[in-house]
């Protein structure tokens, strides 16, 4: 990035800054803070072991640094400046999950955060629904880059390590299914309803195509001979049934477990999908730090924004996390691009182009175009 | 209504209040038992010899002696706490928790509900809530614990009759695992010091026997990976930088033999990389085990994969059966960077 245009985005945020609201975390004073700074040398530093005592302090910081990108822990310490880790003294640490696009499917930028939305209800359900944790503890925090931000609050979990976490995080993500309990008599809820459902689909497309393409898929899965692939397809009907119904224990042997059990597979595909696929480390991670609400995510120049369920159904990144307004701004573009903003499409060619600050902020933080000066 | 509780059942639960006033109102002083150099304290020392071979032979315990008994446990906990070595610590927590769940298995119904309920379980609860479940199962390995594979309602986690023994169990395991290290004077400790030099040598013997010396050479190719990537100055995500950690650590690398693998890397930052390998290695509470194939493979870690690894779903399998191949064949093939694959696929470094 040229120095102008590291200029003109400083003046922005700035500008942001002056009047923004923040969302502090619960015990500011517990947390360590870590920002990054527009360093006109392009290289990326953070300065982080920062504590602050009061939310003005926070503010007052913000406001006079100008962070491009400002970060404060999931963890509570005693003494969060120290520099190194023993010296904090972890006490305890929200429960984060991250949901990045990035992490789930390539594409337009507006069509990565509708699916990442998708995610975010999935993980929200099995949250709220089915493991009991109450609405008041969990609150939704769009990123400002590509997806949202889970953070749960609540006593018990916050003395969890890493262990206890990877065991939610598995739930979440469907880690270490066991056939055997998923298909276990009178179980119909939770993961036992996701993997019958996935293995009926499973099942039903091995139905759809020739029973000799079918038995050519079930023979390459390791361990599985073709004789016993021809007996498991021509019996696939029934198996299929016993899968759907809670009546009697599945017994999961022979053919149909090395089935189930495969490497990767179409099976493991549908399970996934049923799954919420958050980025695990995050959340096994007790000592992250992760974007402050309410700030600017300076990759984007988006705000980081905290929602609650119900906005989240409303909510678009691309007029609801937009901060600058439309006056127009000269920019110089490296690519040519379709984008949305604001509610507009714009279709831009490579090289100079007149657009609304929202979009000229957006473009010069992704390092797509150079700041060309103002339009009078 | 209290249950009454006679000196024999003080003596199956140690770990129960009423234990200790037992002991205390009979007179005995720890200070004095040591320095009389008491047979007590010795008793102390072989239960935990016990707890570390996991020797867990109970029959042929003398109820009768309870307040030996209580003693012996008493000391066992001064001693583990003089020693404040997490594996040790470790194994004399689930010592206790054997011990006590056997004699549980016969206990009157009235006297286990007491128990149950001092370890903080509801007698007779079909289900727990999710958080509280959580808390519980992560030291329980049988994927059946998983909180994937129960059957949940609304929050709440079903619990089968016959899963409770193992769940008290547990609960006691923890309970005492949250108790140590007990706050031991130097003083003391340095009184306790022949017989901590004791079982500290008994157990590394042990270890030797187990595991013998590290053979890098007959390391799994996805550990081989990790640490190749490391030499080469990779930055590995965390998820190998735990599993490879964890995994030298169960086969009997101490913390420096382990940091002596990071300090290959170009950028290797001591204290850093001191703090993660203790925490991996049980300072910070848990002991952590690698993880098994099933789970490399969903990290992306599960690479390079050869012969021997199709016998196997675990790492450490992977290493014993490698070693003892390597030393029934003639001579063990040295450990020598030509072990190590070349390259480490960059989609799964």
């Amino acid at each position: 990035m040229d120095a102008a245009t590291f200029e003109y985005m400083k003046k922005r945020f700035e500008e942001y800054y002056m009047t923004a609201t923040f969302m502090m975390p619960p015990a500011v004073e517990q947390r360590e803070w870590g920002f990054i700074f527009f360093d006109p040398s392009g290289e990326v530093r953070m300065k982080r072991h920062i504590g602050f005592s009061s939310k003005n302090e926070v503010e007052t910081y913000m406001r006079s640094m100008v962070p491009r990108h400002a970060y404060h822990s999931t963890a509570y310490y005693k003494l969060p400046s120290a520099s190194t880790m023993p010296e904090k003294v972890w006490l305890g640490a929200d429960l984060i999950f991250d949901l990045d696009a990035d992490h789930i499917m390539r594409g337009a930028y507006d069509v990565m955060l509708e699916r990442v939305k998708e995610e975010t209800y999935k993980l929200l359900d099995m949250l709220t629904g089915e493991l009991g944790f109450i609405d008041r503890d969990v609150s939704i925090v769009f990123s400002g880059g590509r997806g949202y931000h889970i953070h749960v609050r609540n006593l018990e979990t916050r003395q969890w390590g890493s262990t206890e976490r990877r065991e939610l995080v598995d739930y979440v993500c469907g880690i270490g299914i066991d056939p055997e309990f998923m298909l276990g008599k009178g179980r119909d809820s939770g993961w036992s309803a996701r993997y019958r459902s996935a293995v009926s689909e499973y099942f039903d497309e091995l139905m759809k195509t020739d029973r000799e393409s079918a038995v050519k898929a079930v023979g390459s899965i390791r361990g599985v001979g073709d004789p016993s692939a021809g007996s498991f397809v021509d019996s696939l009907k029934e198996t299929s049934r016993k899968v759907k119904s809670t009546k009697k224990d599945v017994p999961v042997t022979g053919t149909l477990k090395k089935v189930l059990e495969q490497d990767g597979g179409p099976l493991i595909d549908k399970i996934r999908e049923r799954a919420a696929l958050t980025d695990e480390p995050v959340t096994t991670d007790i000592k992250r730090l992760i974007r402050m609400p309410g700030s600017l995510h300076g990759g984007s120049g988006f705000r980081v924004v905290p929602l609650t369920v119900r906005d989240l159904d409303n909510f678009d990144p691309l007029v609801d996390a937009v901060v600058f307004g439309e006056s127009p701004v000269r920019i110089d573009l490296a690519f040519s691009l379709t984008m949305p903003v604001l509610g507009n499409k714009y279709s831009l060619e490579k090289g100079i182009n007149n657009v609304p600050e929202a979009l000229a902020v957006f473009l010069c933080a992704r390092g797509a175009a150079r700041y060309a000066g103002s339009v009078r | 209504m209290p249950v009454e509780l006679d000196k024999k059942d003080l003596a199956k639960y140690p770990f129960l209040k009423e234990a200790q006033h037992l002991v205390s109102a009979s007179g005995y002083s720890i200070d004095s038992l040591i320095n009389k150099k008491h047979f007590i304290v010795k008793k102390g020392a072989e239960r935990v010899e016990k707890a570390i071979k996991f020797d867990y032979f109970f029959d042929d315990i003398r109820l009768e002696m309870a307040e030996w008994e209580i003693l012996s446990y008493a000391f066992a906990r001064i001693l583990i706490s003089c020693l404040n070595e997490r594996n040790l610590t470790d194994r004399l927590c689930r010592y206790e928790a054997e011990r006590a769940s056997y004699f549980l298995q016969t206990e009157d119904p009235e006297k286990k509900d007491y128990v149950t309920s001092i370890v903080g379980i509801n007698p007779g609860i079909e289900e727990i809530p999710v958080v509280e479940y959580v808390g519980l199962c992560p030291a329980l390995h049988d994927s059946k614990w998983r909180l994937i594979n129960r059957d949940i309602n609304s929050g709440l986690v079903r619990i089968e009759k016959n899963e409770y023994d193992e769940l008290i169990k547990e609960k006691i395991r923890s309970m005492l695992d949250d108790q140590l290290p007990l706050r031991v004077g130097e003083g003391i400790c340095s009184l306790l010091s022949s017989l901590t030099e004791g079982i500290s040598s008994g157990y590394q013997e042990m270890l030797m026997e187990q595991f013998g010396e590290v053979d890098e050479g007959s390391f799994p190719p996805c550990m081989k990976a990790i640490i190749n990537a490391v030499t080469d100055g990779t930055n590995i995500p965390h998820t190998a930088r735990f599993s490879l950690t964890a995994f030298m650590h169960i086969i009997g690398m101490d913390v420096h033999q382990i940091v002596g693998i990071y300090t290959r890397a170009p950028d290797f930052d001591v204290e850093k990389t001191m703090y993660q390998v203790e925490h991996i290695s049980g300072r910070g509470g848990t002991e952590y085990t690698p993880p098994a194939c099933a789970t490399m493979k969903t990290y992306g870690l599960c690479v390079n994969r050869d012969s021997y690894c199709k016998k196997i779903s675990h790492p450490l399998s992977y290493y014993k059966i490698k070693k003892k191949m390597m030393k029934g064949d003639e001579a063990p093939v040295p450990s020598t960077k030509k072990d190590i694959p070349d390259k480490v696929d960059e989609k799964n470094p």
